[in-house]
């Protein structure tokens, strides 16, 4: 028999895809659908297993280690004797590197407090010995549906120090992310995706910021029909998004395959400063440019819009509509999310000027020592899934051109000033244009400038005065030096909206309100998640709608001491475990650095 | 949650710890490390289940108790389990004690790499 047979049917096609013979175009190669070893029916053990040379493999903080969740079993769910997470050192071609792989059968790999902590204390000890003369690359093997919403707040604070971590590390050592399925990469570790030197992903992979079942659950099924799974992999698939730019190399479901990319990637080593995807500020407005949302393409036709490299697109620009021109697509449910006016309120008050809208859902206000910050309502948005002050595509292109402005303008100045969120958002933006434009890698484009900024020296500081939730938290707010929120009963930090997180836990909201009374990070009330370990300030105000007088003075005077603290401290996230808080609460995270960085050079 | 103690006479000892499976839904993950001699756990299985659940201590006392009759296997047993079958149950704990080098099979698999 011939191994190699020119397709002529389109059915055989199919099935020689399905099987994992070849992706779009190329020939069937039989002996390779014969031989092949499928990854994705690996667990997490041996997919690491299967990426490194030979024998190599050395487990860090195993199952007999037992650092297990210790919010799981209160909740009544079983734990797993490492939360999930495999750390793994070996060698790839005999460069020692570590593999963090996360196991999708436990608790849909969700993010929690220690599976979190093992990826960023890992990619710490990574960049420490990278700094010190031995580049330590890392493979991450992303499979995930976001933060476990049995550890909220703990596991949406996990991620942030996850994405910083591997920002420490990517100038160092390439840090190469892997979506192979079946899971995919989503919620927020889709922003780590997005921050990766290099995404090898499969047919079978999906990346995206919101899964179509929560945008479903949100906006209806007109918006996203989340039982469609043809347009779910049109807009999210490792296909659409290795075709669009979003990932770099697109291989079969074989684990040969999926370890010749990495090696490959592995061996291109670091991308130079500047030009990683989250960095292209460039290209992400220039692609954003091509989108009208009152008249979206289809997601095949992204391809030719924006073509297959994260480059300046060779579709120009769309004339965009705004305000009453674009209406939400027919039959899809308004947002439940209400406008609110803190954010503008705020930002007005404490810069004592009137601030410039970056572009009119984003606003920024320069005082000599300070820049203000935030993400406001913009019913005309032609975005209309971001009218309620979400932070969408645009508003964290936004955030990310101004932090980066900000840090070229304080280049050479003697002391940056402070930057300062004002953070009051109902969520990230969900709807099917947001994803199939990358929303994801928008608001990783946030989180790098971000990080950047604070790595400079830029004091940054957050000031939570309403809502901030999931995603949007993350792209605005959460990378901070110090996080100062109102003690007031209309401050509300979390990873999901109370009915939604109901909803995908299976339980009822009065459950949930009971379960939180013991289990602090699952908590609404904003005096619990100060518990947590990472709030630097709880602040009474008489007014926080409309803030009196002497609530401007006191709260300024707040931040004024938070960048004072900021100044002298670390610009990394390390003291989110170094606070009294954390002492308590935090344990188990502490308790995985320690256990990490003994045995990280053991034999 | 669900939080049972089982303790079987078993007298195989096993060459090594062993790590099996994982705590997806329909599956369960074993521990299972040598006894204490010390600790007077010689010739007994001590077993730990923690299960999602409820009401099914009956089927895991006979489960366990098949599988140790025929498989005596020593040391601590430790299982986390998201509502396995008694059948994967039975073959989990097979994998846990050919892992550990105390039952002989050729294709043992999820050997201890920590």
């Amino acid at each position: 028999m011939t191994s190699t047979t020119s397709h002529d049917s389109g059915e055989r096609n199919e099935v020689a895809r399905a099987l994992g013979a070849s992706i779009d175009g190329q020939s069937i190669d039989w002996q390779r659908v014969l031989h092949r070893h499928s990854f994705l029916e690996l667990d997490a053990l041996g997919r690491a297993e299967a990426l490194l040379d030979e024998g190599s493999i050395r487990v860090l903080c195993g199952p007999f280690e037992r650092l297990e969740s210790p919010w799981l079993e209160p909740q009544n769910v079983t734990p797993q004797s490492d939360d999930g997470v495999i750390v793994a050192r070996g060698t790839i071609d005999g460069t020692g590197v570590v593999v963090l792989s996360i196991e999708q059968a436990f608790q849909g790999g969700g993010t929690g407090e220690v599976s979190g902590a093992k990826i960023s204390q890992a990619l710490r000890l990574a960049a420490a010995d990278s700094r010190s003369g031995t580049p330590v690359p890392a493979v991450l093997l992303l499979e995930t549906g976001g933060v476990r919403l049995q550890e909220a707040n703990l596991g949406l604070n996990a991620v942030a120090e996850i994405c910083s971590a591997l920002l420490e590390l990517r100038p160092l050592a390439p840090v190469v992310g892997v979506v192979a399925g079946s899971v995919g990469s989503f919620g927020g570790i889709s922003i780590a995706t997005g921050l990766c030197t290099h995404v090898v992903v499969t047919p079978e992979a999906r990346i995206g910021l919101n899964g179509a079942a929560v945008i479903e659950q949100e906006a209806g099924v007109e918006e996203f029909d989340s039982s469609d799974h043809a347009l779910i992999w049109a807009v999210d698939g490792g296909e659409q998004r290795r075709r669009t730019g979003l990932a770099d190399t697109l291989v079969v479901d074989d684990a040969d395959a999926l370890r010749d990319a990495v090696r490959q990637a592995v061996a291109a080593g670091t991308t130079r400063p500047g030009a990683h995807r989250s960095e292209r500020l460039d290209v992400l407005d220039a692609r954003l440019a091509t989108i009208d949302p009152a008249n979206p393409p289809e997601p095949a036709r992204l391809r030719e819009m924006w073509g297959d490299t994260y480059d300046m697109p060779p579709t120009g620009p769309a004339t965009t509509h705004r305000g009453s021109d674009v209406q939400p697509q027919a039959g899809t449910t308004h947002s439940s999310m209400t406008p609110s006016r803190r954010g503008r309120t705020w930002i007005t008050a404490l810069s004592g000027t009137t601030p410039r809208p970056v572009i009119d859902s984003v606003l920024r206000a320069d005082t000599d020592e300070a820049v203000y910050l935030a993400v406001v309502p913009d019913p005309d948005n032609h975005f209309y899934r971001a009218r309620q002050g979400q932070v969408g595509v645009t508003e964290s292109a936004a955030l990310a051109r101004t932090m980066r402005e900000i840090t070229a303008e304080d280049d050479g100045r003697a002391e940056r000033r402070a930057i300062v969120a004002v953070v009051d958002l109902p969520s990230q933006a969900y709807g099917r244009i947001e994803e199939m434009a990358g929303l994801h890698q928008a608001m990783a484009s946030a989180v790098d400038a971000t990080e950047a900024a604070r790595v400079a020296g830029h004091p940054l500081i957050t000031l939570v005065v309403g809502q901030a939730l999931s995603g949007g938290f993350l792209t605005h707010g959460l990378q901070a030096s110090q996080i100062l929120v109102l003690d007031d009963p209309g401050v509300e930090i979390h990873a999901m909206h109370k009915e939604a997180a109901a909803h995908i836990t299976l339980r009822t909201v009065d459950e949930l309100d009971r379960l939180a009374k013991k289990i602090p990070p699952l908590s609404y009330d904003v005096r619990d998640w100060a518990t947590l370990g990472f709030c630097d300030g709880l602040l009474s105000v008489e007014d926080a709608d409309t803030p009196t007088e002497g609530d401007v003075r006191s709260v300024a005077r707040d931040i004024a001491d938070a960048v004072t603290r900021a100044r002298s401290g670390p610009t990394d996230l390390s003291n989110r475990l170094e606070s009294v808080q954390a002492k308590k609460v935090r344990k188990a995270s502490r308790t995985v650095r320690d256990t990490l960085a003994r045995q990280w050079n053991e034999q | 949650m669900r939080t049972l103690h089982y303790t079987f006479p078993a007298t195989t000892p096993p060459a090594r710890r062993a790590h099996v499976g994982v705590v997806g839904s329909g599956d369960l993950e074993i521990l299972l490390e040598p006894g204490d001699d010390q600790n007077g756990s010689t010739d007994r299985a001590q077993v730990t289940v923690r299960t999602s659940v409820e009401g099914f201590d009956e089927v895991w006392q006979t489960t366990l108790e098949r599988f140790f009759a025929r498989t005596p296997v020593r040391g601590a047993w430790e299982l986390n389990d998201s509502a396995a079958t008694p059948a994967l149950v039975t073959l989990r704990l097979q994998q846990a004690a050919e892992a550990s080098g105390a039952a002989s099979s050729s294709t043992a698999e999820g050997e201890d790499t920590s």
